[in-house]
């Protein structure tokens, strides 16, 4: 289209009855873009930070496969996508200026031929959001790592993951991401990450226990050296790092580094390895064989394996079962449909440690409740059923 | 993704209802109407036989213009997600909510 003159546009003026001593002297004439009717362009409404992020020269990552809701993903945050209709019709035109610039600026042009970069009628909204890591662990343990001489590793045909392969499969920001691996005490082995299998786990663990005791170190200072040099032999040094590092706090004493060994988490591995040997334990009779088989110099105690186990204290005898949360279902509807399937009612102090991973930043534990669950009186103590029947 | 270098700030023009052409063409590269300005920064904008009138917002919210590097045009809930690179940044809209007024036109001037 021909690009109008400034005898047009006043003629334009003088029949739409405006008096141009009272308009600033620059007009801009808008048309459409050569592209604007593709929807090649889309709009994205910001939530606080991510301009500022934008801004710095950082990315924005949109993540989700065929059968996903979009996620966006900054460098250490995820958002829901959603899209927001307007009624009215929003166009987006480049170097267009403000009065304020305008008057800033006297020497602007007096006709700003503008072309409109594109038009929508809706925008993407953002909404903060937990983000999806439980298809991380599903992903590492399609294949555990079960140590070195295990024959399953010899074969390279199944899927392993680097870095790059879990950003783009896993909706989360990176940094989100890689704070999980560091939480499920992943490891890269050649180049990819893997979670170890429970059982070679255990092995790696019981050998650094069994050196604890036979040396004699306190469990607050045992020395990765000689740990290195006594078990060497047995296993590969990355994994006896990588088992220290899991189970240990490192600290660096006097140029040595040394691991104050976690006794909770230590105690829970044990409970674990114990329970998941049966359906259900008499609870006094596990009790006394967990406290037997933990380190010396080590207490259980029943609040270590929240999240883990579930006691029944209604039964006699008392009983307790493994129940991981790791196992349940990430979708909050299904999580408590599951839970409500294993135990028809809970008090909330056994439901907390199998709900807390679902509180995101505004949700907490009772807000869970209120919504999911339906509370009733049993001897006196709160206790939370479904609200729907159970079959 | 963010672009090296600073990003353009674009504006935003709100308009209520639908944008159509005069004809049966393309909207693509057919004029929309000339934006002016009052001396007091009100935006005026003259669309066909319609004046606009307008205010100046400077967004909550700001929005980055999104540009997809191939797949489906339009950008949908789910499905296979493509590549999109950040453009340019909006901070500030022109909000016309106003009715429109009419211009009476008589014979047009001769240019």
């Amino acid at each position: 289209a021909a690009m109008r003159s400034r005898a047009e546009v006043d003629a334009t003026l003088q029949t739409a009855k405006l008096n141009p001593a009272e308009l600033l002297p620059a007009v801009h004439c808008l048309s459409f873009g050569p592209q604007a009717g593709g929807g090649e362009c889309c709009l994205l409404q910001l939530e606080p930070g991510l301009c500022a992020e934008l801004e710095a020269g950082r990315s924005l990552v949109v993540r989700g496969e065929k059968d996903e809701h979009a996620v966006l993903c900054s460098k250490d945050k995820t958002y829901d996508m959603k899209i927001a209709d307007t009624s009215n019709m929003l166009l987006f035109v480049p170097g267009c200026k403000t009065p304020g610039e305008l008057k800033a600026d006297p020497s602007s042009c007096n006709i700003i031929h503008s072309e409109i970069a594109g038009f929508s009628k809706n925008y993407w909204e953002l909404r903060r959001c937990r983000p999806k890591l439980k298809k991380l662990r599903r992903l590492l343990m399609e294949h555990p790592y079960e140590g070195p001489d295990s024959w399953k590793d010899q074969t390279s045909t199944f899927s392993k993951y680097t870095t790059e392969d879990l950003l783009s499969l896993i909706q989360a920001s990176e940094e989100e991401i890689l704070h999980q691996l560091h939480v499920i005490d992943a490891c890269k082995i050649d180049g990819y990450w893997r979670i170890l299998g429970f059982d070679y786990e255990m092995k790696l663990l019981n050998h650094v226990t069994q050196l604890i005791d036979s040396e004699s170190w306190p469990l607050s200072k045992v020395p990765l050296c000689a740990c290195l040099e006594e078990l060497g032999s047995l296993e590969p040094r990355e994994m006896i790092e990588h088992i220290l590092l899991s189970y240990g706090r490192k600290y660096v004493d006097d140029g040595e580094v040394f691991f104050e060994m976690r006794e909770d988490k230590i105690c829970r591995a044990v409970a674990q390895m114990l329970l998941q040997n049966a359906v259900k334990f008499n609870l006094s009779e596990f009790e006394e064989v967990w406290q037997q088989s933990v380190p010396e110099g080590m207490t259980t105690r029943l609040d270590q394996l929240q999240g883990l186990a579930l006691l029944d204290k209604s039964s006699r005898p008392e009983t307790i079962s493994l129940l991981k949360v790791e196992d349940l279902p990430e979708d909050n509807q299904e999580r408590f449909n599951s839970l409500f399937c294993i135990r028809e009612k809970w008090t909330e102090v056994d439901i907390t440690p199998y709900i807390q991973d679902l509180c995101g930043e505004k949700q907490t534990v009772g807000a869970l409740l209120t919504k999911y669950a339906r509370s009733s009186m049993l001897n006196g103590v709160k206790v939370y059923n479904s609200r729907r029947p159970i079959s | 993704s963010g672009g090296a270098g600073a990003l353009a700030q674009w504006v935003l023009v709100e308009l209520q209802g639908q944008v159509e052409p005069r004809q049966s063409r393309d909207l693509a590269g057919s004029l929309l109407g000339d934006l002016h300005y009052t001396c007091e920064g009100i935006p005026v904008l003259i669309v066909g036989h319609h004046i606009l009138y307008g205010k100046v917002v400077q967004l909550e919210k700001p929005f980055a213009v999104l540009v997809k590097q191939g797949g489906a045009p339009q950008p949908s809930p789910t499905g296979p997600h493509s590549h999109y690179t950040v453009t340019a940044l909006i901070k500030t809209k022109l909000l016309f909510k106003t009715r429109p007024k009419p211009i009476i036109t008589h014979v047009p001037k001769k240019v």
